[in-house]
């Protein structure tokens, strides 16, 4: 999901810069001393995802764990995001620099959105409920990611409608594939260490 | 039997021993699961690739990791940002033109999401079109054998000659050392590179929170 340089225009740029820049300004204000090693440890999850490519015949997606970023860390995950974001632009050369605010908006604005709405479904349910909820998160992050992809697309001149189906179509995989993926780690972090779940995000 | 069933008296026994067993279990499961996605594609970003041939310029396109663009969007510009032609890449991410005009050229590809790559052909490497030089030099030749002492022209002809079917011979090789120069994707460098400075900044954070309390 990282659009390239040379792609959007710049007022698009430049509202993606200023949003990013509100998201990551309230992440750091949330970003209390002992949460600094998980914020740390789920960029770096970020930063590595996308490196793990999902084959669909026409083109090439990749995983994204957006969702999980947001559950874990709530508005936190803007500036997790943005940092794994700033060294795949340069490592990796995916995305750019100057893309990087929009990106960072794309990924880090789903994230948060689908922690608010599942977050207490996930901790409050029980056993399968829960399992279910945060499949859910997992899954909608990178669907409303592919549809912020195709809002800031608009401003080349697409069309909304081809350039969204194309996108959430291609992820359908990647959706399936991180639901699983955020309902065994939230599994998982219940039975080991549940307080990692319980520290509400907006403290 | 025997030890299955002393596996189910532990099991029994400790509560602890059950997690521990479906913490590997998960954990086994997600590294399956990595390892079955990440084939031999590796991720996401698109290059284009472009040489030419006689009067035609050849392209191709690819995501890192080499899956092909198919239908991809590749436009031609000019120095001066003006387009010259556009077409799509077929099912092998390949696309070909005639040279529009003999200068550089800015091959840029759109694939779909927002993926966009480019390359630009410079004017050297479009090679000796057909039309300008290729004719060009016999009739000038001809002139010379005739007129001029045939020993000093041979020398200029023969080198133009050698250069030129050099030229054609190199050129599938400068094109594979080219392919083999092109970076198809992070390596591991940078992977550990780029966990590395998370932690870093990580570090630098906690040292200077720290400091404050």
């Amino acid at each position: 999901m990282h659009i390239s340089e040379g792609v959007l225009s710049a007022p698009v740029l430049i509202t993606g810069a200023m949003v990013a820049a509100v998201g990551v300004g309230v992440g750091i204000r949330k970003l209390d001393y002992d949460r600094i090693p998980q914020v740390a440890v789920l960029s770096s999850a970020f930063f590595v995802a996308s490196l793990v490519h999902v084959p669909i015949g026409f083109s090439s997606v990749h995983l994204i764990l957006n969702g999980l970023l947001g559950l874990l860390l709530g508005w936190m995950a803007f500036p997790a995001i943005l940092i794994a974001l700033f060294l795949q632009a340069v490592l990796f050369q995916f995305g750019g620099i100057t893309t990087l605010g929009v990106n960072t908006v794309v990924m880090a604005l789903p994230a948060v959105v689908c922690s608010l709405v599942f977050r207490s479904g996930v901790m409050k349910g029980e056993g399968k409920k829960s399992m279910i909820f945060s499949f859910l998160c997992g899954a909608l992050a990178v669907f409303l990611a592919g549809v912020l992809v195709a809002t800031a697309l608009m401003s080349t001149g697409k069309a909304f409608f081809p350039a969204a189906k194309l996108i959430v179509v291609a992820h359908i995989p990647v959706m399936a594939i991180e639901g699983i993926i955020t309902m065994l780690c939230v599994r998982f972090l219940k039975k080991v260490k549940p307080e990692v779940l319980e520290v509400s995000h907006g403290c | 039997m025997a030890a299955r069933s002393v596996r189910k008296g532990e099991k029994g026994a400790e509560g602890s021993c059950v997690t521990r067993s479906r913490v590997l279990e998960i954990v086994g499961l997600m590294l399956l699961l990595l390892l079955c996605s990440s084939g031999p594609a590796f991720a996401h970003k698109v290059y284009v690739y472009a040489w030419s041939e006689g009067n035609t310029v050849f392209t191709e396109s690819y995501f890192s990791g080499g899956v092909k663009v198919r239908n991809g969007l590749i436009q031609v510009f000019d120095a001066s940002g003006k387009k010259l032609l556009e077409g799509h890449t077929n099912s092998k991410g390949e696309y070909s033109f005639q040279i529009p005009e003999k200068r550089d050229l800015k091959i840029v590809v759109n694939a779909s999401m927002g993926h966009r790559g480019e390359f630009v052909l410079k004017r050297e490497d479009l090679g000796e079109t057909a039309a300008s030089e290729g004719k060009k030099e016999p009739a000038v030749s001809v002139q010379k054998t005739a007129s001029k002492a045939p020993e000093k022209v041979d020398m200029a002809q023969l080198k133009r000659m050698v250069e030129q079917a050099l030229d054609s011979r190199l050129r599938p090789i400068a094109h594979s050392i080219a392919r083999l120069q092109e970076k198809k994707g992070p390596g591991l460098t940078e992977v550990v590179g780029g966990i590395g400075y998370i932690f870093g900044i990580m570090g630098l954070l906690l040292y200077f929170r720290s400091r404050k309390k």
